[in-house]
């Protein structure tokens, strides 16, 4: 018997005006481990949350169809109800967060639950172990990285020893190197739905892949026969690391923009940072990589001129431009293109080309906040790309992007690599590979070096 | 000591500054617990010592202006349509100086709670009060968690070489950090029933039994506060 099945779901939220699902059919077997891809805002994150009953107990909307889980009827039991047999992982680990220490939160749900008492607290660790994060069960959630938060949230998840597990883009901010630990435990003994827009690695781990577009399943097919689909109509979802790339692209007078030399920073005597040296030249694109927690994005603003370096030098030659890895940083003003006006003085003219640019024509007078979280990562990058910055540092720009995106996000920096340095924080491989002339590692022992 | 014995003895000198009679008892109060947070670091504590003082402040500084009591006249002033003759005497400076030290040890004794407590473990011994508690504690990380957002926002801005400065600038956060807090509290909710709470049946991780000091600490809490009703 299947655990999962849904039936017939055509689901709309609340003032939509397409249903974000349609006519959807699938079963989920028990133990199968399923890899749900598809083109952001496609109906993905919807698919999870029909299977966890948050839709449409929580959101509301207009449901139509059947879905079951582990023999319940989700429109007859609420999502606290499937709790347990059922667990989430969410996009974004910082809103999911309850409690303040890292072990209460992992112990939240298995009190909820019931768990006898005298096991929580061992399963709570266990599960930490399962991530590699039994060294952060003390610590205060508002301390960690987003890689550290996302690694808990699993945890809090795998606690639960669920049936049916259910991942939003689980990994999006977790080093490669972890990725892969991390999902064989994820999938060890139980049926995974698994929602990546860094496909590789759970490709390789999935027995059935599902393609949502549109808010309908294109594709339901067995893992081979789902290669040979996307080998066909979607090969960007088959991109995979081809060795250390590239790039003669950018002249041989090369002029230093940002110089960091020995430059350490720390937050409140945690050290984050250093000592360590960058620099970024006119005209190259360089990737800024390494596990969670070793520094990145404080050297991104190091670099970007947002944080002084406590010792060491900083040198900055230019304007800069600097995008967050929260694009809901850029949700200001009431319409897209004053909030891209924002960085030109009012300038809505450039701003408009700006929005044109990232492929947000027609979406000039649309509230920021109206906008699917795809868009909004392109708004931000319009935010930054308008000010034509020397200087151009990306936090995190792939997250949550779809391979299709990514493939334009790159044509984009390379169109303008000539009149600008640019650097790229990722902990996408590929993604680096793609954009990168050289990757600066971050991984602590290893120097900072010229890949 | 755990945090329970804690709160005692900060909701113990909130209560005895609200009963005192003596502005001396309600002052040593308000700069005991002001010791007390200043023991936080200083990034987190900064917006609760900022917003109690300035609200001590400003009663301070109005009340004298709309009372019309006392005999002795420090300043005469102005005749205002609506609140009538602005005029301050010594008795309403030593009523609104009660008054401000009354809600400053009230706001710093909040700031303790929020700063120093393990809301985590708070929350573990509340039993029946579970709900309530993580409602307070959710409450509690309002304020951190609008610092946060608002220094994010700046950050960005900065970024696009945009500089927040002024009130007039700082304003114009005001509507979209209240649109994300919102919007985070919808995705923490979510999560939340997701995770089964509000379902019946619910543990709890076993907690260590108080120690001698700490029921010492609960029976002193409450000392405080009789001594405040009775003698102070």
């Amino acid at each position: 018997m299947a655990l999962a099945r849904i039936e017939r779901l055509t689901y709309s939220y609340p003032g939509a005006a397409q249903p974000a699902l349609e006519d959807v059919s699938l079963t989920v077997e028990e133990g199968e481990v399923v890899c749900v891809l598809g083109p952001s805002g496609g109906g993905k994150s919807t698919l999870l949350r029909a299977l966890a009953g948050l839709v449409p107990h929580f959101h509301g909307g207009s449901f139509a169809g059947k879905v079951e889980v582990a023999g319940l009827d989700t429109r007859r039991h609420r999502p606290a109800e499937l709790a347990g047999g059922v667990a989430s992982v969410f996009q974004d680990p910082e809103d999911q967060v309850v409690l303040t220490g890292v072990a209460a939160e992992v112990e939240f749900g298995l009190e909820n639950v019931g768990v006898p008492p005298a096991e929580i607290q061992v399963r709570a660790l266990a599960a930490l172990d399962l991530v590699s994060s039994r060294g952060l069960a003390e610590r205060r959630a508002q301390e960690l990285s987003g890689g550290e938060l996302q690694r808990v949230c699993l945890a809090s998840a795998l606690a639960l020893e669920p049936e049916l597990l259910l991942l939003d883009e689980p990994t999006s901010q977790l080093d490669p190197d972890a990725v892969g630990p991390i999902l064989d435990a994820a999938c060890e003994g139980r049926a995974v739905v698994i929602s990546e827009q860094r496909p590789g690695p759970v490709l390789e781990r999935c027995d059935r892949v599902l393609f949502v577009d549109g808010g309908r399943i294109v594709l339901d097919a067995s893992r081979e026969e789902a290669l040979a689909w996307l080998a066909g109509h979607r090969p960007l979802y088959l991109r995979k690391l081809q060795g250390v790339t590239k790039n003669d692209g950018f002249g041989s007078d090369l002029t230093a923009v940002v110089n960091l030399d020995e430059v350490t920073y720390a937050y409140g005597g945690r050290h984050a940072v250093g000592p360590a040296d960058l620099e970024l030249q006119h005209g190259e694109i360089v990737a800024l990589v390494g596990p969670n927690g070793s520094g990145k994005t404080t050297l991104a603003k190091l670099a970007a001129g947002l944080l002084e370096p406590q010792s060491g030098r900083a040198t900055i030659r230019g304007r800069t431009g600097y995008l967050s890895q929260d694009p809901g940083r850029y949700l200001v003003s009431e319409r897209a293109d004053e909030e891209v006006a924002l960085g030109v003085d009012g300038d809505l003219a450039r701003a408009r080309r700006a929005l044109g640019d990232v492929g947000l024509t027609g979406l000039d007078a649309r509230h920021p906040r109206d906008l699917s979280s795809g868009e909004r990562e392109r708004l931000a990058l319009a935010a930054v790309l308008v000010i034509e910055p020397d200087v151009l540092i990306l936090d995190e720009p792939t997250r949550g992007v779809d391979p299709e995106r990514k493939a334009e996000l790159a044509a984009l920096l390379e169109a303008g690599r000539g009149g600008r340095a640019t650097l790229v924080v990722t902990h996408d491989p590929v993604f680096a590979a793609d954009v990168a002339d050289r990757t600066v590692d971050l991984t602590p022992q290893a120097e900072l070096a010229y890949a | 000591m755990s945090a329970v014995p804690g709160l005692c003895v900060l909701a113990a000198l909130a209560a005895a500054a609200l009963v005192a009679d003596r502005t001396v008892t309600v002052a040593a109060i308000a700069l005991g617990l002001l010791a007390a947070c200043l023991q936080a670091p200083r990034r987190r504590r900064w917006p609760y010592l900022v917003g109690t003082v300035f609200s001590a402040l400003f009663l301070f500084v109005l009340s004298p202006l709309l009372g019309s009591y006392g005999g002795l006249v420090i300043w005469d002033g102005p005749s205002v349509p609506v609140l009538g003759r602005l005029d301050v005497t010594d008795e309403e400076l030593w009523t609104a100086l009660y008054q401000a030290l009354r809600l400053a040890a009230v706001g710093f004794a909040f700031a303790a709670y929020a700063l120093l407590l393990d809301h985590d473990q708070l929350l573990q011994s509340a039993g029946k009060l579970r709900r309530s508690v993580l409602a307070v504690a959710l409450a509690t990380r309002l304020v951190p968690s609008l610092e946060r957002d608002a220094a994010g926002f700046v950050e960005a801005l900065r970024g696009r070489g945009v500089v927040v400065e002024g009130v007039r600038g700082r304003a114009r956060l005001l509507s979209p950090l209240l649109a994300g807090s919102l919007e985070r509290s919808l995705n923490l909710a979510e999560s939340m029933e997701a995770r089964g709470f509000g379902r019946p049946g619910r543990t709890s991780v076993p907690r260590p039994a108080w120690t001698p000091f700490e029921r010492l600490t609960v029976a002193g809490a409450v000392a405080i506060f009789l001594g405040a009703l009775l003698w102070l």
